[in-house]
């Protein structure tokens, strides 16, 4: 099954933002941890932020582009994937598959990620090696190879990717046919990987067109985190990244409608499946101020943790499933919430929905307690640590922050906001956005 | 979706790309001349663990705590020095199943009491099983370490093995491995340790549920009143300003545990595999098949480890080894290939894998001894050597940058009694190899025939089984099904 994501930075996203042409250092977040954060931009529109850290000889660079999924046109899925694996086919001084040579013959660790908003590229060094992974990531970034080989090739493995998936992970369809219920906007429902035939027929000049209108410094951030001198790292990051063209900021998509007087509720048949099963979710909007922070605490009450009340309730007491996952996902300000479970059969798969349907209801009739409240505070605080617990996390973490163009400052008032959630915020949303009329629901039957 | 390296799908025409690429019109002009070649490195900064402080109790209990500076999370992890090899030889997994219960019901608390204890310092709790120690870790935010201690304190001394908690707990053992079976790679190391190991203690990590579901409350009590002593332990505490291993902060939950004597005799690894063996485990789902060919390797503790550690890198280790320049590079057989290897106390064991065509497994088993034999009759060229230790020691600090892997490396140091030379100096250890070593080592290690390992459709590979002078036909859940011989193959 692909598993719903949750993009667990979310209000991070939304609020926080870059400070452009200031130095901020000793950023202290009330989580208890202080960090040093140096940030600016070149004059080509790279938003660069710095963060020493001298407890390992490691350095972890993240270049990220605001060239998600959410760029493509209809026609053209998957393309923002296909460029991400064309990054690995050369550019004009490293030639295909080099760059992962380069970085694995220093014992360093690389990868890249594309999201419905951004496609990111990392890696993670010996700190000596800091300047060879600014190098790699600037050449690609000025300079990719767009040769009609490169391209047949990375059709050819994404085809195969595509047609593995499908073979392999049985619930797929039905958990793409439960996103385009949920997302019924085309920008932010279709999947990431893209459809096969889209996939065959994508031209070299479309590729081209995105390559040079997204992969450009006025619409990347470039983190560096870990064991280096600022002062030495500015000077590398100028000579490597200084002279690429700016290109242009790509704007903010608008934010999608979305109209549904009922709930929805569909049925997905699959004779292959092993077993029945349901996806269910709740769009939330519109979401009030304050909200954010209470869904955030939310999710860890409902399904973080192994006393959560859905995992306790499903997984340890009425024992109706066998999987069970979901939890807030959040897609460039579109919110859901989403929960995914395998049962063994249709009784025990409409059990167990209604289970979790009486959850939701459980919010709407009684306050949640100060202690529950507390005990998912104490998980959501200890994730957010862990999201800064390497080189890399944090890089990914500040590269977030860059996005969302908002002093970073704000990420420790952020952290406080979802610390000061109450009872009755919790209570107030419930009844205002797990109504029938925010609900798609999937049933899965395999006869 | 994220790439997921260094599985990369074969492509026969790697080198039709690259004289695409190269023909292909220069997408700038008039660059800086700095670009045109990798950048030196800047000075080297060697990796300095920070020293492991210990101290005894008088009940046995060995405490040790190292300070992870700079992070405001506090990782306790008690390690038990019994792991899958100390189960009963009719019952393997019981260890694993002991160590699943710990953390559920105790005398004091239900499993969902536990639970939401666990939840409520905001802490992660897991326990991993190998197959000589027990390992059960707690992260909780700093200010919470005295109650992840407390709770630890509460899960060892007053554990409580009911008949609902073991069903609970084979259901989930079961789903898991149901999850896992389905993975040729899952299915071929376990087929490879079996055979290798056979009755050997080290064989007991072939899990199968017709086993799991014989384990009863009372052979999980044995196992937990036989091995989980304080004599028999040790608890580590790590993170940003941890009290000293003799404070009483650390030492005082743990003074009532008692004592008892525990017998461990060291395991003697098996004899190496030394005859032609090929085996096919038949695995109907799977889209391609999966090459496994290893043999016993040294244990961690061994003048051969880090010489085997660079073998290793030579033969498999990254995308520019010999495996996978040759298997799919040169050749165009697979879709990938690299070598493994994992370390127990006495032992280790390591193998080649490749993931192929039907067509091409002959020729793929043929070329993987080809390289095996090639390393133990030639010393390897100095650039592949600096190659290899380059990675090697590059990598070390990035085994331990996250938790887990601090903690990890941690628990495996402290288990298998590696010194300060494994510890805190590795990478003078790496350093310390050289090219004659590792041909030492490759002659001890690769010479012996390894043992091979193909998993997938049996259907599918009995025109490529006949390059074979017998195979060994399994089941996929890894029973013995016949021996098919060469020219019995229709």
């Amino acid at each position: 099954m692909n598993k719903p994501t949750r993009i667990i930075a979310t209000a991070f996203v939304l609020i926080v933002g870059a400070v452009p042409g200031r130095l901020r250092s000793q950023e202290r977040f009330s989580s208890g941890w202080t960090f040093p954060v140096v940030s600016y931009r070149l004059k080509n529109g790279l938003r660069v932020v710095l963060s020493e850290d001298r407890t390992l000889p490691v350095v972890s660079v993240v270049v990220a582009y605001a060239a998600g999924s959410i760029r493509e046109q209809r026609g053209q899925t998957g393309l923002a994937y296909f460029l991400e694996n064309l990054m690995f086919q050369g550019s004009e001084n490293v030639s295909p598959l080099q760059h992962l040579s380069f970085v694995q013959k220093v014992g360093g660790e690389l990868n890249a990620n594309t999201t419905l908003d951004k496609t990111l590229f990392y890696e993670t060094v010996p700190s000596s090696q800091l300047p060879l992974a600014l190098w790699l990531e600037s050449d690609r970034m000025r300079s990719l190879l767009l040769a009609p080989g490169a391209l047949e090739k990375v059709r050819g493995e994404l085809l195969d990717t595509h047609r593995r998936r499908l073979a392999t992970e049985s619930y797929l369809g039905s958990y793409d046919f439960f996103n385009d219920l949920l997302y019924p906007d085309f920008a932010y429902g279709h999947p990431i990987i893209g459809n096969g035939e889209d996939l065959k027929n994508l031209s070299p000049e479309a590729v081209r067109d995105f390559y040079e209108r997204y992969y450009v410094p006025a619409n990347s951030v470039l983190a560096v985190v870990g064991n280096f001198d600022v002062a030495r790292a500015r000077e590398l990051v100028s000579r490597y990244f200084d002279t690429i063209p700016p290109g242009t900021a790509a704007p903010t998509p608008p934010l999608p409608r979305f109209e549904q007087d009922r709930e929805v509720v569909r049925t997905f048949r699959d004779a292959l499946l092993p077993t029945p099963g349901f996806h269910l979710g709740y769009r939330l909007l519109p979401l009030q101020t304050g909200d954010r922070y209470a869904l955030g605490i939310l999710d860890y009450l409902l399904l973080r943790g192994q006393s959560s009340r859905f995992y306790t309730r499903i997984m340890k007491r009425d024992l109706t499933a066998y999987y069970l996952a979901g939890g807030l996902e959040e897609r460039l300000g579109v919110e859901a919430f989403k929960v995914s479970a395998l049962n063994n059969n249709e009784v025990m798969a409409d059990r167990c929905q209604k289970a979790i349907l009486s959850e939701f209801d459980r919010l709407k009739v009684s306050l949640v307690s100060e202690t529950e409240l507390d005990k998912a505070k104490r998980l959501y605080r200890m994730d957010y640590l862990r999201r800064l617990s390497t080189t890399l996390d944090r890089a990914l973490f500040l590269t977030d922050a860059a996005f969302a163009d908002v002093a970073l400052p704000e990420l420790a008032a952020e952290f406080e906001r979802h610390m000061k959630v109450s009872p009755q915020s919790i209570y107030s949303l419930a009844v205002r956005l797990f109504v029938p009329s925010n609900l798609v629901v999937v049933n899965i039957r395999n006869r | 979706m994220r790439k997921s390296f260094p599985a990369v799908p074969l492509v026969l025409a790697c080198g039709l790309t690259a004289a695409l690429t190269l023909a292909a019109p220069a997408p700038a002009s008039g660059q800086e001349r700095f670009r045109r070649t990798p950048p030196l490195p800047d000075p080297f900064r060697e990796l300095k663990l920070p020293a492991i402080e210990t101290a005894t109790l008088s009940n046995g209990l060995t405490v040790a705590a190292t300070r992870r500076p700079g992070f405001p999370v506090v990782t306790v992890q008690l390690v038990i020095l019994a792991g899958e090899a100390d189960s009963p030889a009719d019952l393997p997994f019981v260890a694993t199943l002991t160590a699943r219960m710990i953390g559920r019901r105790t005398r004091e608390s239900s499993a969902e009491e536990t639970a939401a204890m666990i939840d409520a310092v905001g802490g992660d709790f897991s326990v991993s099983v190998s197959m000589d120690y027990t390992v059960l870790t707690f992260h909780v935010p700093a200010e919470f370490m005295d109650r992840a201690l407390e709770l630890l304190r509460l899960m060892i001394l007053q554990p409580e093995f009911s008949d609902l908690e073991a069903a609970t707990a084979k259901r989930i053992l079961s789903y898991e491995l149901r999850d896992l079976e389905k993975s040729p790679e899952f299915a071929g190391r376990r087929q490879l340790l079996r055979l290798l190991f056979g009755g050997h203690p080290y064989g007991s990590a072939a899990v199968s549920w017709d086993v799991i579901r014989r384990i009863t409350p009372r052979d999980i009590e044995t196992f937990y009143g036989l091995f989980f002593r304080p004599n028999n332990a040790v608890l580590l505490v790590s993170g940003d300003a941890v009290p000293s291993a003799s404070d009483q902060r650390l030492t005082l939950p743990f003074a009532p545990w008692t004592r008892r004597d525990v017998v461990r005799a060291p395991l003697v690894p098996p004899p190496a595999n030394a005859a032609q063996k090929i085996c096919l485990v038949d695995h109907p789902a799977a889209e391609d098949f999966v090459i496994f060919a290893g043999n016993l390797a040294p244990a961690p503790t061994s003048a051969d480890y880090y010489p085997f550690l660079v073998l290793n890198q030579v033969l498999g280790g990254t995308m520019g080894s010999r495996l996978f320049m040759n298997l799919r590079e040169s050749k165009g057989y697979a879709y990938e290939a690299f070598s493994e290897a994992e370390f127990f106390k006495s032992c280790g064991v390591f193998w080649a894998k490749a993931r192929v065509t039907p067509q091409t497994i002959g020729a793929s088993v043929e070329e993987i001894e080809r390289e095996f034999r090639n390393l133990a009759a030639e010393r390897i060229v100095p650039d592949e050597l600096e190659v290899a230790k380059s990675f090697l020691i590059g990598n070390l600090p990035l085994k331990v940058k996250s938790l887990e892997g601090y903690a990890a490396r941690l628990s495996q140091a402290v288990a298998l009694g590696l010194t300060e030379s494994d510890w805190g100096k590795a990478s003078d250890s790496l350093m310390l190899v050289n090219a004659d070593r590792v041909l030492e080592t490759a002659r001890r290690y690769l010479t012996p025939v390894p043992l091979v390992v193909i998993v997938g459709d049996r259907r599918r590979a009995l025109p490529a089984l006949g390059a074979f002078e017998a195979v060994d036909i399994y089941d996929s859940t890894g029973a013995f099904l016949m021996t098919l011989r060469k020219g019995e193959v229709k």
